[in-house]
């Protein structure tokens, strides 16, 4: 290294040094060092001024043309674009590629993991057919199928609309300036924010950009999720026409209103800033907007059709009705838990800036959450029945899952730990309760594992909350980090109790009014015929597994000569 | 009895959240929400799968 390039670089360090002292001066509000009396102090280029950087060795382009194996060099200087080409390159050309570099890291992410929580889809569908009966495995998976084109249409008509069209500006991911329409009252003093009212076709109000684009298929798949959740509770009953209507509610209606009120700048998320609770309503992922307002849903639902024909005796006694395939449950539960690494890591909304690198304790507190929920289960099934229950240790894993999906952004690893336990156990109990007291048939425990332990998420947030997070210095508009009552915020635990009253008061009625409203035009449950011969052929039209009947029939068939 | 189901669910979610407007105290505030959520709960389980338990299909 020569002592002219050494000089260079302090030159440049310099320019850089004092560039960061005035803009962090300024933010302050101090005095800028231009008007300074410190006349010491040398100005800050502007950002205009060329960058001397020709100790920066871009490679020649005779080494670039004979390939680059060991990635040396390739990403230099040379590829940061320069907006005149006369002055090269300035410091206002390397800080937007800087800032560029943040979004696009962001957007890559967010769209990854969304891609990750689309897959969970398939992991649904295996889950929930895995879990019916063969008669209807067609009709099962094909509601879980289907369910992804419905939701996402009405979705992309009007319910991303009502959820984010006023949640203004994501900085996460540059800014989606365009959402900036909130339907806002003024009631008892105070701001109210009901429903959003930009974003309409994903064009209404300015927004077609791509800061919305990436926020909108990111949030598509996590109100797909809440759908997919009542065609399990619901089937082997359910008319496939009362199932696309239903569907097409919740995704228009239901779950975008709620998600608005916590995370679209609504009402509850601002019961910190309005009335001192903590720091509002706080979901990190979803335990209680997506998953609760599809558990919930659920309810409303599997009351309204009521029980499969066989489940209860006279007497009220439950019958077993065992899945067909605990493979493909089994399977279909590994690929949830895999696409959760996308549902809760993902919601930072980024890995660059705003305190996304805790993605990675994020992450480790799901992994957690879910191994002890199936521990959970798992055990409490040996203790109580004698022997450990597969389809129980599935439910426990994915109960874990979903009680940690609100809190995974704000608890440490013991918290985690603790609160995937809990559920395990608690989706076993709401299992029994919900099949033999309340007698609510739910073929695969939809209703405990995402509806029970929607809310047990919801509420561990305001236990839990270590007060260590720092997304940005502040989350919905209260300073500081997120705290539960363990760790001395007993606020935040009231805040979280308003957002389960939510769910179980506002949520679950408007639900069953939606479906009432299904059933008196569309009529929700299939006739008694239909379902003892099992909805494939009844609803669809064809078999699941053609040659497995088929093969049984001609068994029959020898068996009586 | 399905209607009234609702309304003690409607009622309960009331209850919980008018305790912002009621009391600045964490405590009060703790317990109207516990109130209005025990209200919801007893007007899903009970009110309201009790009317649809009243004509279930398995006692037909």
């Amino acid at each position: 290294m020569t002592i002219s390039s050494v000089k260079e670089r302090l030159v440049l360090l310099l320019i850089l040094c004092s560039s960061l002292w005035g803009s962090a001066a300024l933010a302050n509000g101090q005095t800028s060092p231009a008007t300074s009396t410190n006349t010491a102090v040398t100005a800050p280029p502007s950002l205009a001024s060329p960058l001397n950087v020709k100790d920066a060795n871009p490679p020649a382009p005779a080494d670039l043309a004979k390939g680059d194996p060991g990635g040396a060099l390739t990403g230099t200087v040379n590829d940061v674009p320069v907006s005149d080409a006369k002055k090269g390159l300035t410091l206002g050309d390397t800080v937007n590629q800087v800032g560029q570099n943040k979004v696009a890291i962001n957007f890559v992410w967010t769209l990854v993991t969304g891609f990750l929580v689309m897959f969970m889809q398939a992991g649904f569908a295996l889950v929930e057919t895995g879990l019916c009966r063969a008669k209807n495995a067609n009709h099962t998976m094909m509601m879980n199928f289907m369910v992804y084109g419905f939701g996402l249409f009405a979705y992309w008509v009007c319910g991303f609309a009502f959820q984010m069209g006023g949640v203004g500006a994501t900085t996460n991911l540059g800014g989606t300036a365009p959402l900036s329409g909130e339907l806002v009252r003024h009631w008892f003093g105070k701001d109210w924010g009901l429903i959003g009212t930009h974003g309409f076709f994903l064009t209404q109000g300015g927004t077609y950009d791509v800061g919305v684009m990436v926020l909108f298929l990111f949030q598509m798949v996590f109100m797909d999720t809440a759908a997919t959740i009542v065609t399990g509770a619901a089937a082997e009953r359910w008319k496939f026409a009362a199932f696309a209507m239903s569907s097409f509610f919740l995704a228009a209606f239901t779950y975008p209103l709620y998600a608005n009120w916590a995370w679209g700048g609504g009402w509850l998320s601002q019961l910190g800033a309005n009335f001192g609770l903590g720091h509002g309503y706080c979901d990190f992922a979803g335990s209680g907007v997506v998953h609760a307002v599809g558990g919930i849903t659920a309810l409303a639902v599997s009351m309204i059709i009521g029980p499969r024909i066989g489940k209860y005796n006279r007497n009220g006694s439950s019958n077993a009705m065992p899945g067909h395939d605990i493979v493909i449950v089994l399977t279909g539960c590994f690929i949830l838990a895999f696409g959760w690494f996308g549902f809760n890591p993902g919601s930072t909304l980024g890995a660059s800036g705003n305190g996304a690198l805790r993605i990675g304790s994020i992450a480790v507190n799901t992994m957690l959450a879910g191994c002890t929920g199936s521990f959970g289960a798992l055990f409490y099934m040996w203790i109580r029945y004698g022997k450990p229950d597969a389809s129980m240790a599935g439910n426990g894993l994915l109960a874990g899952l979903v009680a940690i999906t609100a809190p995974s952004g704000f608890v440490n690893s013991v918290g985690a730990a603790i609160i995937g336990l809990v559920a395990g156990v608690l989706v076993c109990l709401s299992v029994e309760y919900f099949d033999r007291v309340a007698r609510v048939d739910d073929p695969v425990g939809a209703i405990s594992v995402h509806g029970t332990n929607g809310l047990w998420g919801v509420i561990s947030v305001g236990l839990f909350a270590d007060g260590k997070s720092n997304y940005g210095g502040s989350w919905n508009g209260v300073n500081g980090s997120v705290t539960g009552l363990f760790y001395g915020d007993p606020s935040q635990l009231v805040a979280q109790l308003i957002g389960v009253a939510t769910l179980v008061g506002f949520v679950f009625s408007l639900a069953y009014v939606l479906n009432i409203f299904v059933d008196y035009f569309v009529g929700q449950r299939v006739a008694a015929e239909s379902e003892l011969e099992g909805l494939d052929v009844p609803e669809l039209g064809a078999l699941g597994y053609p040659e497995f009947v088929l093969k049984t029939y001609r068994q029959e068939a020898v068996a009586h000569g | 009895m399905k209607l009234l189901g609702l309304l003690v669910v409607v009622v309960g979610w009331l209850i919980a959240v008018s305790s912002v407007l009621l009391t600045s105290s964490t405590t009060t505030r703790f317990i109207i929400c516990l109130i209005g959520i025990a209200c919801c709960l007893v007007g899903i389980l009970k009110v309201l799968n009790g009317a649809y338990l009243k004509h279930a299909i398995w006692k037909q």
